[in-house]
């Protein structure tokens, strides 16, 4: 073997991987360089994350930003929908940026307790965005969830409902049970022992390998049986030991009538059952009727129809996205102009007709949404009160929510209601 | 092209003489001619971004569980506490938060049940799978991908085919219960089941990977060791029992050390399978206790404390395999 070879490929081996070496490290810095620029350039590109990547959703945001584009040519969106598990992933994109000091201009949020989650982040918008003409027509629930800690931070752009009653009509008809007629959460189980003794359907559909259906129907009966006073002093961390265990029981009482296999099965699975007629009732956000309307021969009103939940009429009981104001705004103009677009009567018609939902302002026109949307309007009008939804983030800071989730991971395995209970109870402190 | 490194090598190392044999004498006095220094462009660049986003991500992490992080904003490493472990280990009420933190011990006891349990039974099917198919049976290549496959898949997607195999009423786990009168059973709400059925549908994912790494161990073993065996009449037990497995040590520690970090990666499987992380109490392991802390909660310190006690753990499974490997010159 000669040396001056092995040298001189030695030689050649050792340039190469250096050069090699530095234009790794090189494309690692210039990468994370790209990172950054984007957020702060461009003082009119509009950086905006969302969660709605497919579906009614997709089809909802490219609504309103085509919108808001028709009235602001000179805005362009940095638009990244953030894939993944619908908003928990957003949720971590968006806290990696803000704690790289690098906010987005806005971002799909649950307002209400949950902004306690970026603490610090927003900037005051009140009379520039939040003027007096939001202020007006934005009913009194959905504007005191735009605030926190008292100052208005956030655009509330649509709701969804979730104290509905959902049934199919041929099914109750076929066991005889009028929805209409029902007044209290008891009824609901009373026409299900009906149901399953007249019909082979299941009674009442619903998914229990998640534990997030079972707290909106847990919400929801506690507000019918305990009241507004009931809920609030609840969800104020004031609650009723006594009420919050008896809503428990009548859901334990519901779960006799779910799918056999409902630890197994998903809400569409659950959904589905009722848009086949095998079963009869649902309880979900008013997002199940977005998949009604998408269904062929499956009409409101005919094939199906919706009750408010019994016990909880007079209550719209909210779900909310919105778009909140981050201070060290990249874009501080566009962003405004953005977030009083999503305040108009006009782009949360845009938004809400495509995305099933309803828009939180009470002067909007409502024309463009069918008949059930106009519905749910009419009722959101009409309600005495709008409280905010526990399981959906608005009622209660974010600690509070994980410790009530844990509780009904539990109530899951064993449906006791007294521990859960006091877990619930617990959960404040 | 002249390499400005070699230029630089040859001023320091004025005095370079040919030996007879052809080699180059040895300098003592120059640095840059020891080997280490020499091969520094293959080692180093890896030494440094392992050290650096390995090692270094631990350090931080320990040293993050030390803060009182929380929320936004960036840690003061100038407090730096146990009162996160304290927590941890007996709960209370921390300074950085108004809500009660409960001790972490139901999420470590399943925790360590799940990568006990899945690690033993997955090492011992793969074996029992690696000696079958080391029979020079027919169809040997067709078998090992079958029982390999399923490792291929991802998380998301064996723990959806699970939720519907576990389906109380269609799925066929009760139908093949059924078929012998027990059940429909309860399986992915029950406490009592629950982490089993986890633990169940990990090894059938990853029973394949421990008879490949068997497979490969048996096949290193020399023919004659087994024509020794059985020329000294020992039955096919005892030979694999005394002979056959006792060689398989370096098998096995590679097989656990990936299976243990499988098992901790369990977080995925049950995401997919519980729709969150909230799995329910008989089901919730470090991992899921971990992201809610930290995402869920934004108790970033606290997260990071529960992470250390999680690589602690690993590292108390693992070392003392690799130690026993390392003391009998096998590593």
């Amino acid at each position: 073997m000669s040396e001056h070879e092995s040298t001189l490929s030695r030689r050649t081996v050792l340039t190469t991987t250096s050069a090699a070496a530095i234009a790794g490290l090189a494309g690692c810095s210039s990468g994370g360089g790209n990172g950054g620029g984007d957020g702060g350039s461009g003082g009119n590109e509009l950086e905006l994350l969302h969660a709605w990547s497919s579906g009614d959703g997709n089809a909802a945001i490219e609504a309103l930003i085509e919108g808001f584009q028709e009235e602001h040519p000179d805005v362009e969106f940095a638009e990244e929908p953030v894939d993944g598990a619908a908003r928990s992933n957003l949720d971590q994109v968006v806290l990696n940026k803000l704690q790289a000091n690098d906010p987005p201009s806005t971002f799909q949020l649950w307002p209400g307790k949950n902004l306690e989650n970026y603490d610090g982040a927003y900037e005051d918008i009140e009379g520039d965005v939040w003027n007096d003409d939001l202020k007006e027509n934005y009913l009194a629930g959905p504007q005191e969830q735009a605030q926190y800690d008292g100052t208005y931070v956030t655009v509330p752009l649509n709701i969804h409902r979730i104290n509905n009653l959902f049934y199919n009509t041929a099914v109750v008809e076929e066991a005889g049970v009028d929805p209409e007629s029902f007044e209290t959460a008891a009824d609901v189980a009373a026409a299900c022992e009906t149901i399953a003794s007249e019909t082979d359907a299941v009674p009442f559909a619903q998914q229990t390998s998640g534990a997030w259906s079972t707290v909106q129907l847990w919400e929801t009966i506690l507000l019918g049986q305990a009241g507004i006073d009931g809920y609030e002093a609840f969800i104020n961390g004031n609650g009723d030991s006594a009420a919050v265990e008896s809503a428990l029981e009548a859901v334990i009482d519901l779960s006799d009538y779910y799918p056999g296999d409902s630890s197994s099965i998903s809400f569409t699975e659950a959904n589905t059952m009722v848009m086949d007629g095998d079963a009869a009732f649902i309880h979900q956000g008013d997002w199940a009727a977005g998949a009604y309307s998408g269904a062929d021969d499956f009409n409101y009103g005919e094939d199906w129809n919706q009750v408010t939940y019994p016990g909880t009429s007079g209550n719209y009981l909210l779900n909310m996205d919105s778009f909140p104001y981050m201070a060290n705004n990249p874009s501080p103009e566009a962003t405004r102009q953005f977030l009083s677009y999503c305040g108009s009567a006009e782009g949360q018609v845009l938004f809400n007709a495509e995305k099933g939902s309803i828009p939180p302002r009470s002067d909007a026109d409502v024309s463009a949404l069918n008949t059930f949307q106009q519905d749910q309007y009419d009722d959101f009008n009409a309600a005495d009160n709008q409280p905010p939804s526990i399981q959906h983030g608005l009622a209660v800071a974010p600690g509070i929510r994980t410790n009530i989730l844990n509780a009904f991971s539990g109530f899951l395995e064993d449906y006791d209601a007294a521990a859960t209970a006091e877990a619930l109870i617990g959960a404040f402190n | 092209m002249r390499n400005p490194l070699t230029v630089l090598r040859r001023r320091l190392s004025k005095h370079r003489e040919l030996r007879a044999d052809g080699g180059t004498a040895s300098q003592a006095g120059s640095i840059l001619d020891r080997d280490s220094v020499r091969s520094a462009p293959f080692w180093l660049p890896p030494f440094l971004l392992v050290g650096l986003f390995i090692y270094g991500a631990i350090i931080w992490n320990i040293v993050l569980s030390l803060t009182n992080f929380q929320g936004l904003g960036s840690p003061d490493y100038t407090a730096l506490d146990f009162e996160n472990y304290v927590i941890a280990f007996f709960g209370g009420t921390p300074s950085w938060s108004e809500l009660t933190v409960s001790p972490i011990w139901n999420s470590a006891w399943n925790t360590v049940v799940l990568m006990v349990s899945f690690s033993v039974v997955c090492l011992a099917l793969g074996l029992v799978l690696a000696i079958l198919v080391d029979q020079e049976i027919r169809f040997e290549n067709t078998f090992r991908t079958i029982y390999l496959l399923p490792m291929s898949l991802s998380f998301v997607v064996t723990a959806k085919f699970w939720l519907y195999m576990y389906n109380v009423e269609t799925g066929l786990v009760n139908l093949l219960l059924g078929s012998v009168g027990v059940g429909p059973v309860e399986i992915v709400q029950n406490p009592d089941l629950k982490l089993a059925a986890v633990a169940f549908a990990l090894i059938w994912q990853f029973s394949g990977y421990a008879m490949i790494v068997y497979l490969a161990g048996l096949r290193a073993i020399p023919t004659s060791h087994f024509e020794a065996a059985r020329v000294d009449g020992a039955s096919t037990l005892r030979m694999y029992w005394r002979v056959i497995i006792p060689q398989l040590r370096t098998a096995t520690v590679s097989a656990l050390v990936v299976l243990t970090v499988f098992s901790l990666k369990a977080f995925d499987f049950l995401f997919s399978m519980y729709g969150g992380y909230q799995p329910g109490p008989s089901a919730d392991i470090l991992a899921t206790r971990m992201v809610r802390e930290a995402y869920a909660n934004g108790n970033w310190a606290y997260g990071s404390a529960i992470a250390v006690i999680l690589f602690l753990m690993a590292l108390a499974i693992v070392t003392p395999y690799i130690y026993s490997q390392y003391k009998r010159g096998e590593l």
